[in-house]
């Protein structure tokens, strides 16, 4: 391709002793979709962050349009058309949806205020055009990750860029929304944007890349036309072996009921915009059982799984939780942890990680008196824990002594999810667990799960990727705001089914 | 040893380099009589720690609210009411030393707790809270001294303090040590061992760190809050006490201004007003660095108004080294 529209030469990039990137190629063409493939840590991130002007010292060459460029910030790098979506979003909580689109560059009245009407104006209208409903004034804290993820595409596809990164856009998005998602991809790469897309989620790959390229250990290992080839030979390039992917529950014996909940209903106290509080949901989880939450964003399964964990705002609760027969009502995640209740929470950088911390604190936080009497920590069998976690976990990690924010977000949600298990809960509420994580990771995960089911573990599983629900769950309940409007078992109803009652074409 | 870890080793212990630097610095420019160094006479040390210990004792609390992103500006006031009520209760209530010494203990601790309680469960900022806490104990200090400092006199007669508290004041290690001095050193040492050991010390840690992700993962955050502002409470009570066998007096205006004293070790002392990270053992070098400082401008007769510039470009510099601190 000579009309190369972005070429890194050479490029590598060290921290301290982890080679993140070594001497990658990576082109870029002109309305071209290039996929960026590999497992957690390959250097996917690290990569476009050179290219985007965040990771200012490296080795090698960055061209645009065939002019060598060393860019000394985002902002510089924008201005040359380049625009990144991040993969741990970057967005100011106490500002509104609109302020944050148009965060450094506000639009102005004659009188040069901030002209808050047009802003909300244009945030409504770009927000429309990847068909997403959401009030711009709306302060973004509030929003769940899915929606923050819609306010930065938006954000993004407003600095009209001629090179839009897309780091993990779709990893908390449910089917409709990465449809509408790929609508607006499609149109940029008619109008001739390059756009470089990182995701873990395979379908999607084949769907919308013209071409992709797998790293593994800051190397480039294979560049391929992503319809050329299946989905086990990519994981394989990825992983450098053949892995399991499809994952197929194992006919466990269901045992005892674990979690009965019977129309369970919130009203709380102060109702918070755009929040989907449990509004009459009734289901069970038997021991050795995956069950899973489907509905779109928005339905309700985040706060049905806050309710049972015992973190939902204040207010009326109705209806009756079961645990293993015993009726409880958790008010706090310390009450729900000692009946022994986990929860893996969506947000690992702000619910889930001390990201300054060591790997080791944030591991042992949730099971600390196991380790030691008396108040004091013996400090030899909590590390034994975390090692032994970090090595069940396949953990990729340097010391345990590091700070789990230098992890690649893959492992960072390993260690959300190790901390759990190492609570050893009966019963298991997992929000978007694999979250960021690559499939190895992923079908390791799965396997974990399997496992855990098999020692008589409940487990209920909400997740916004049909594949995953199937693949892993034993039984699927659908949520539909806040209220449970159907069940499936797995053995005999596929995706589409899923999607339909989801989206309430099915009653 | 590579070189980054070389830096980030001088950089966790920069507090500690810093005061050894400000030592080395006072020996150099410390005054001489008949050659001897007057800095470094024994009676010359036992003044620098016994002046630091008061704000020392202080500041360890300070550094374990200030670890879990809190602030509490009512310890100079909590000083002050503790050394009134010291004094009250011996020299005006005829109470014996140890009953006073466990009644003012126990006003600092439940103040403290209050004003834990109060931002943990009503959510109002730690700093509002302290601050209205500072005006709370310093009127309580006003009220029950009517207004006046109370001189302590030492004896058995009505309106004497007991000897025994006078004992609090003196000398032990074959007159070496000041015991204001040694309380701080246990206070201290204490609070190391607590912060090193304990499994309260790692959800302190996390509650500083992401309050969030603690409450989350189980850590009980109301409890570490109130026991965190309990602890600096109490601690502000028994500096109280040692400053008001050191001046024989208490007075209800003592102590103004402790507390900004006691952050500026903190601070000094490499932890993070962001909570989550530091250290008590940075604060102890922090609070001493202050206290040579001091203790080489008055003995070099610097002007008092030059002494607080020179402190404030010392806490600037500790705060912009901080800043440079490599990322891991
Ligand atoms: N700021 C940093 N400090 C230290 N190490 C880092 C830093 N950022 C990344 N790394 C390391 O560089 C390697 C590559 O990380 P990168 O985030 O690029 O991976 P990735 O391919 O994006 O993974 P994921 O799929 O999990 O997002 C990892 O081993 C990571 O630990
Ligand atoms: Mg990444």
């Amino acid at each position: 391709m000579g009309g190369a529209l972005v070429r890194m030469v050479g490029i590598g990039k060290r921290y301290g002793g982890v080679q993140a990137c070594r001497a990658i190629d990576f082109t870029l063409g002109a309305g071209e979709v290039h996929a960026l493939l590999g497992e957690n840590g390959a250097g996917k991130s690290t990569l476009m962050r050179i290219l985007s002007g965040d990771v200012t010292d490296y080795d090698g060459q960055i061209e645009i349009d065939g002019t060598p460029v060393g860019f000394s910030g985002p902002p510089d790098a924008q201005a040359a058309g380049i625009a990144m979506i991040h993969q741990e979003l970057d967005l100011v909580p106490g500002l509104s949806v609109a302020d944050n689109i148009f965060l450094g560059r506000e639009l102005r009245t004659p009188l040069r205020t901030v002209d808050r009407r047009r802003m909300e104006g244009s945030a409504r209208a770009l927000l429309a055009r990847s068909g997403v409903r959401l009030d711009p004034r709306r302060p973004v804290g509030e929003l769940r990750v899915g929606e923050q993820q819609l306010v930065t595409i938006a954000k993004a596809i407003s600095l009209d860029a001629r090179v839009l990164i897309m780091d993990e856009p779709t990893s908390a998005l449910t089917t409709a929304e990465v449809e509408r998602l790929f609508d607006v991809i499609r149109e940029l790469r008619r109008a001739g944007v390059g756009i470089v897309y990182i995701s873990h989620r395979m379908e999607e790959i084949a769907q919308i890349a013209d071409r992709a390229t797998v790293l593994r250990n800051g190397e480039v290992v294979t560049s391929f036309d992503p319809r050329a080839l299946s989905t086990a030979e990519v994981v394989e390039a990825m992983v450098g072996r053949p892995v399991q992917t499809m994952f197929t529950t194992a006919e466990t014996d269901t045992g005892a009921e674990v979690l009965r909940v019977e129309s369970l209903k919130l009203t709380a106290r102060r109702p918070r915009p755009g929040r989907r509080d449990p509004d009459g949901i009734s289901l069970t989880v038997r021991a050795g059982e995956i069950v899973g939450l489907a509905g779109l964003l928005g339905a309700g399964r985040t706060e049905l799984l806050e309710t049972l964990y015992g973190v939902a705002p204040r207010g009326a609760v109705e209806g009756r939780i079961f645990l293993q027969g015993k009726e409880i009502r958790p008010r706090s995640p310390r009450q729900a942890l000692a009946h022994g209740i986990g929860l893996v929470p969506e947000d690992r950088r702000t619910s889930g990680l001390v990201l300054f911390h060591s790997i080791l604190a944030n591991t042992v936080v949730s099971s600390l008196p196991a380790y030691g009497r008396l108040g004091v920590i013996a400090r030899r069998q909590e590390r034994a824990a975390s090692v032994g976690m970090a090595e069940r976990m396949r953990l990729k990690f340097g010391r345990l002594q590091d700070e789990v924010g230098t992890l690649s977000g893959g492992n960072q949600q390993k260690v959300v999810f190790g901390r759990m298990l190492l609570t050893e809960p009966r019963l298991l509420l997992l929000d978007e667990p694999t979250r960021g994580v690559d499939v190895g990771a992923k079908a390791e995960i799965y396997r974990l799960l399997g496992e855990l089911a098999g020692q008589g573990l409940g487990v209920l599983l909400a997740s916004s990727e049909l594949p995953e629900l199937v693949g892993v769950c034993d039984r699927v309940v659908v949520l539909r705001d806040g209220r449970d409007v159907a069940s499936f078992s797995t053995a005999n109803s596929g995706e589409g089914e899923l999607l339909a009652a989801a989206m309430g074409e099915l009653q | 040893m590579t070189k980054n870890s070389v830096v980030a080793t001088l950089f966790r212990f920069q507090s500690v380099f810093g005061l050894l630097a400000v030592v080395v610095a006072a020996i150099i420019f410390s005054p001489r009589k008949n050659g001897a160094i007057l800095f470094v006479s024994a009676d010359n040390l036992a003044n620098v720690v016994r002046a630091v210990s008061e704000i020392g004792i202080i500041a360890v609390g300070m550094t374990f609210v200030i670890l879990i992103g809190g602030i509490d500006l009512s310890v100079g006031a909590m000083l002050g009411l503790a050394a009134v009520g010291s004094a009250v209760l011996m020299v005006e209530s005829d109470w014996g030393f140890l009953p006073s010494v466990l009644l003012v203990l126990v006003i600092g601790l439940v103040f403290g707790a209050l004003q834990g309680a109060a931002t943990a469960m009503i959510g109002i900022q730690s700093f509002i809270v302290t601050l209205a806490g500072l005006q709370i104990a310093r009127g309580l200090a006003r009220i029950w001294s009517d207004g006046q400092g109370v001189a302590i006199a030492y004896g058995d007669g009505p309106n004497e303090a007991p000897a025994s508290f006078a004992l609090l004041g003196e000398r032990t290690f074959g007159g070496l040590v000041p015991i204001p001095v040694l309380i701080f050193a246990v206070v201290a040492v204490a609070a190391i061992v607590f912060l090193r050991v304990s499994a309260f010390s790692r959800h302190l840690y996390a509650v500083g760190g992401n309050e969030k992700a603690a409450r989350l993962s189980g850590v009980p955050v109301v409890r570490v809050k109130v026991a965190v502002f309990a602890i600096c409470g109490l601690l502000a009570a028994l500096a109280g006490i040692v400053h008001a066998v050191q001046l024989n007096q208490g007075s209800p205006n003592d102590g103004i201004g402790y507390e900004l004293d006691a952050i500026a070790a903190v601070v000094i002392g490499g932890t993070s007003l962001a909570g989550g990270r530091g250290s008590v053992a940075g604060t102890v070098a922090g609070a001493l660095l202050l206290g040579v400082l001091n203790n080489i401008l008055a003995l070099n007769n610097i002007d008092s108004n030059i002494q607080l510039l020179i402190k404030g470009l010392v806490i600037v510099a500790a705060a912009a080294l901080q800043r440079l601190r490599p990322a891991s």
